[in-house]
């Protein structure tokens, strides 16, 4: 019975080579993910490692209320540098070293354009004199001057920057101040940190121009000699004020690792959901193609069931010759992944230039597993048909009859739609917590019930279809609309697979789209300046010296700042805006729903949304206790109005005053203003411009040019999902591909019949072309009522997460139909250059 | 005058046809008739222009099909051509009617409509145009392949074993409604068979074996191209 497998495996090997391609496809993608994430993994341990290395003990201050873990600095208080001499007079201590370690250093480049920061982030250091430091020069020499700057070894290369030369910086959207190039470093034996700029400045410089106010990030001790590291710990925690800590350097490196292995871990999460969405799409190939081939082998199955054969060896057989296919077809894709990780990595920009992928068996094993599985899986339904060909009915039948569409079928696609929508609506409607998991689950169970369902639809679609197509391209088009129809469950599951691309892309699409017009809604309702100043290289914010400038310009009008940071209250990290209440209705238009916006002026008052104020039981003139992240204890505050939250403003506001008597650095996070009386927005932007032209970083707005950047950037983020998406669209083509060239050989005879008949070979292209456009057109269009059905009602449920306006981008819509039409189009070019080339005679000999 | 000469010579190693010459008269119905293996199936595919002769001429009327590319050929065999074969002669997906009438469909052409009736009306199908093949028996199938074969007018129609897979009463009806197309309309028939009973229902039989005419016979019998096939040790 093996042998017989083999040989079946041997003699369709063409027809299941598209099958084995889009499994290649998958599981590349799964393999390379897995890759991918690893590599970044192993990237980072080997930095922290680093770091630290020969590092005793780290003194850090304590975690700031409410911040969550983040690789660069600012989420803890700052270490005091009076501390510094402290504990370096702790017993067992070598060395101490003040460390500073924070974002908002850019390098520009000699055009003034920022270097860096799109990706891997900016950072700026402090030089330190010690033999453990993991900055190693490559040449020139460390920092000693004010403006020495040393700069890391991959930005130098990538950007052409040598010892002695004088370079611009930006310091937190400060002006632009010159420095000199006095060292290139490496760190470790790297040339950077995974891709990130770091400068490195003498102590008191880093101190200045990264603003720390006479602190330090951390401060990192040297042992001496037979100390241990954890003695010295605890030596050094003795003599830490309260809000300092000390852990040892390897416990540090193990942290740092950890908090980055977790984000890490959500970006490969989110990338495995992408491969393993085209391999489901695959799936719907594998189903298809085996049962095909064995409606086509049906004879011979029956010939080995009435030799003998038992329904056990022949459902085994077709399961083998699935496994097998899924084995091959996974390895190649596990190798092909490994050389895609190379690309993904590059497309996340993390260069590879620390030592190369890490390539784990776990990658390889795991793919090809899935990848059998899932191959193994889908070929089980088709394999128990099989066994269900009695040897009569099959010798009987010449021409594989269509599979009808049994009751049963219906139901159990129609209870299975029905729980995946269930699922949908109480994943995002009931607020479990448990949003993802529901959401996936319930999308995969919608479309196997549709996918179940789509046979019933496809004789009224492709028959309406089809229908102009009959009257416009006569007997071709006539035949390619029956042929659509004439086995509704193939042509069903072949679209299926592309409804499922089309409906995530569309849902995508509905879901940018509402993005946008909430953004644009939110930005007309909330901002009534007519000019915005944002950075675009920190979200750490920028110097309040750019509003003061600005305030000088008589051009300008009620120049209003706003600064962001967080607040914890009710337990939960808020965010909080500060916002200059003077001219608040001309620059900030709060739609309150009580209250009164200028309250705020009064330090006791906050402001707070009303989706916060409803879930959390508060309203105008309650008084709740809050925690500042870098206040020594909570204080109290009273709630002063209630408005309408949206996109662009939510949580909690104060006025300028109370911000800046809370946190100890004053970084502004845009700054609102209006032309003055008599000034046109033209004139008014143009001095704006003028006025900040030493502040690169700057980015200067009229109020629709900031809706225009909204909708940009969510463009930006629609597309790449796209591209992400794109993949299981490719394996639905392939699955189009598969089902016409299978198609093509079932009919040949049929074929050969219309070609005696005088269907020219021109007509015959034509005839397979078409229908391979009604089966496109029935995948996207299924796709689009979904998409848009599951589009809508996520933005339904995120309406009170400031997603107020619902958009179906129509136009965007129909061209997802047009693509789909010519897609159709591509498919069908082989098997139609393969129908067109059949020789009569042999089609119509063949018995 | 429709007259049609073939003259086949094949250099295969194996030759299905040899040094071959015969013509069909336009109007005329003729029988091929051979052994297993004595090429005339081939005769009937380079005649049709679905098989192209090593070297020789087959002419239509004036036409040389050597001549011909793909896409003529094609043109010529929806205009000029009908065919019958032994089985599978009908699209599935369409229905009878539909199948009638698919040559002059494809060709972009729309039935005679007293000819279409005539012709449905002999085949005796009238209440059946609106099935489809599957519904159809295979006597029934046949006659509508017949038909369709009729219904363009051609030149020639060329029948490869028409009745090889039908019951003899059914064979019967099917040739009987040939015989009637030649007399009423002047339709020219060749039709392959190894059946004398069919071939009997021909004005003239051509025998062929070993890829050449050995003999012909006119207005046959069925005793008679019996006595023929036993000679050629069928």
């Amino acid at each position: 019975m093996l042998k017989v497998t083999l040989r079946g495996l041997l003699a369709h090997k063409l027809r299941l080579s598209l099958t084995a391609v889009a499994i290649v496809l998958g599981i590349a993608f799964v393999s390379s993910t897995f890759v991918v994430g690893d590599t970044i993994n192993n990237v980072f341990g080997a930095i922290f490692t680093d770091a630290n290395q020969g590092i005793a003990v780290v003194v850090e201050g304590q975690t700031l209320a409410g911040a969550s873990q983040d690789i660069g600095g600012g989420q803890r208080l700052p270490v005091p540098s009076t501390l510094v001499p402290t504990v370096q007079h702790v017993n067992g201590a070598q060395q101490a070293n003040g460390v500073i370690f924070r974002t908002g250093a850019t390098l520009l480049s000699p055009s003034g354009k920022p270097i860096g920061g799109n990706g891997p982030p900016t950072f700026g250091a402090n030089w330190v004199d010690s033999p453990t430091s993991p900055y190693h020069l490559r040449s020139g020499h460390s920092p000693q001057a004010a403006d020495d700057i040393v700069v890391d070894a991959a930005t130098a290369t990538a950007n052409g920057i040598r010892v002695g030369q004088t370079i611009q910086m930006v310091f937190n959207g400060g002006p632009r101040q010159p420095f000199h190039v006095s060292g290139i470093a490496g760190y470790g034996s790297a040339d950077n940190v995974a891709g990130a700029t770091i400068t490195l400045f003498t102590t008191p410089t880093a101190m200045r121009v990264l603003d720390t106010q006479g602190n330090f990030d951390q401060i990192a001790v040297l042992s001496a000699s037979g100390v241990s590291d954890t003695t010295l710990r605890d030596r050094i925690a003795a003599v830490l004020p309260a809000n300092m800590v000390a852990q040892t350097g390897s416990a540090q490196a193990n942290q740092q690792k950890q908090a980055t292995q977790s984000i890490i871990s959500i970006l490969s999460t989110a990338l495995l959901v992408f491969g393993l969405i085209a391999l489901f799409v695959g799936s719907f190939l594998i189903v298809n193609t085996f049962t095909i081939l064995i409606a086509q082998r049906s004879r011979e199955l029956a010939l080995l069931r009435a030799l003998g054969a038992t329904r056990r060896q022949v459902m085994v057989s077709v399961l083998i010759e699935a496994f097998l296919t899924g084995v091959v077809a996974s390895a190649v894709g596990a190798a092909l992944g490994v050389l895609l990780a190379i690309g993904l990595a590059r497309l996340l920009g993390f260069s590879l230039t620390n030592g190369g992928l890490t390539v784990t068996p776990r990658s390889i094993i795991v793919s090809i597993v899935v990848g059998t599985v899932v191959t193994v899986i889908a070929a089980i339904l088709p394999a128990r048909r099989a066994t269900r060909v009695t040897p009569m009915a099959a010798l009987r039948a010449a021409v594989p009859e269509a599979q009808p569409v049994t009751r049963r079928r219906i139901i159990g696609g129609a209870i299975t739609a029905a729980i995946g929508v269930i699922l949908l609506g109480v994943g995002l409607f009931a607020g479990t917590g448990q949003t993802l998991p529901l959401l996936g689950v319930g999308t995969l169970a919608l479309f196997i019930g549709i996918a179940y369902l789509a046979p019933l639809l496809v004789r009224p679609i492709a028959g309406a279809l089809g229908r102009p197509l009959a009257r416009l391209r006569g007997v071709p088009g006539r035949l390619a609309r029956e042929n659509a129809m004439r086995s509704p469950r193939r042509t069903a599951s072949t679209a299926a697979a592309l409804m499922i691309g089309v409906a995530l892309i569309a849902a995508v699409a509905v879901i940018a789209a509402s993005f946008k017009a909430s953004g644009a809604s939110a930005i007309a309702g909330s901002i009534n300046a007519q000019l915005l100043v944002t950075d675009t290289t920190s979200q750490a914010g920028f110097s309040t010296s750019d509003a003061a400038t600005l305030r000088a310009d008589k051009r300008l009008a009620d120049v209003t700042e706003v600064r962001a940071d967080s607040i914890v209250a009710a337990s939960a990290n808020q965010s909080l805006l500060g916002i200059d209440p003077s001219a608040i209705d001309r620059t900030v238009a709060f739609d309150m729903v009580n209250g009164d916006a200028a309250s705020i002026a009064d330090a006791q008052n906050v402001l707070i949304d009303d989706t916060t104020a409803r879930a959390r039981g508060w309203m105008t003139g309650t008084v709740l206790t809050v925690q500042f992240p870098y206040a020594p204890k909570p204080t109290t505050k009273r709630i002063g109005g209630v408005y309408r939250g949206n996109a662009l403003i939510s949580g909690f506001v104060v006025s300028l005053a109370t911000y800046a008597a809370n946190f100890p650095t004053q970084r502004d996070f845009a700054i609102l203003a209006n032309a003055a009386a008599g000034q046109s927005l033209t004139a008014a932007d143009r001095a704006m411009t003028a006025d900040l032209s030493a502040y690169p970083t700057l980015t200067i707005q009229t109020k629709q040019q900031f809706v225009d950047a909204n909708s940009a950037s969510i463009d930006q983020a629609q597309s790449l999902i796209d591209v992400l998406l794109v993949l299981s669209i490719v394996i639905a083509a392939l699955g189009v591909v598969n089902t016409l060239a299978l198609s093509v050989l079932e009919r040949s005879r049929e074929l050969g019949l219309l070609r005696a008949l005088g269907l020219t070979r021109r007509q015959t292209r034509s005839m397979v072309r078409w229908e391979a456009v009604i089966i496109a057109l029935l995948g996207a269009l299924l796709g689009l009522v979904i998409g848009t059905g599951m589009g809508t009602a996520v933005v339904r449920a995120l309406a009170d997460q400031g997603l107020s306006k619902l958009s179906v981008p129509a136009s965007q819509l129909i061209g997802y139909v047009v693509v789909a039409f010519f897609i159709g189009v591509l498919a069908a070019v082989l098997p139609a250059r393969r129908a067109a080339r059949l020789s009569i005679l042999d089609a119509i000999a063949s018995e | 005058m429709h007259a049609t000469k073939v003259f086949g010579r094949a250099d295969a190693a194996v030759r299905a046809l040899d040094d071959l010459t015969v013509d069909f008269a336009a109007g005329h119905f003729t029988a091929i008739m051979g052994p297993s293996g004595s090429g005339k199936s081939t005769l009937l595919h380079c005649l049709a222009g679905l098989d192209a002769l090593t070297s020789g001429e087959v002419f239509i009327g004036d036409t040389e099909l050597g001549a011909l590319k793909d896409t003529e050929l094609t043109l010529l065999r929806r205009r000029r051509v009908g065919f019958v074969f032994q089985s599978f002669n009908l699209v599935p997906t369409l229905n009878a009617l539909d199948n009638i009438t698919l040559p002059l469909a494809i060709a972009g052409v729309a039935p005679n409509q007293a000819l279409l009736d005539e012709v449905v009306g002999s085949i005796g199908l009238k209440d059946r145009l609106q099935h489809r093949p599957s519904e159809l028996s295979g006597g029934q199938q046949q006659r509508v392949a017949a038909a369709r074969a009729l219904v363009s007018r051609p030149d020639i129609i060329f029948a490869d074993e028409p009745t090889g897979n039908l019951d003899s009463r059914s064979g019967a009806e099917l040739l009987g409604f040939l015989r009637t197309a030649v007399e009423n309309f002047m339709q020219t028939i060749v039709m392959v068979t190894h059946d004398p009973l069919a071939a009997a229902y021909a004005d003239r039989v051509v025998f062929i074996a070993d890829g050449t005419t050995v003999d012909e016979m006119t207005s046959p019998t069925a005793d008679g191209i019996l006595d023929v096939m036993k000679h050629l040790g069928a």
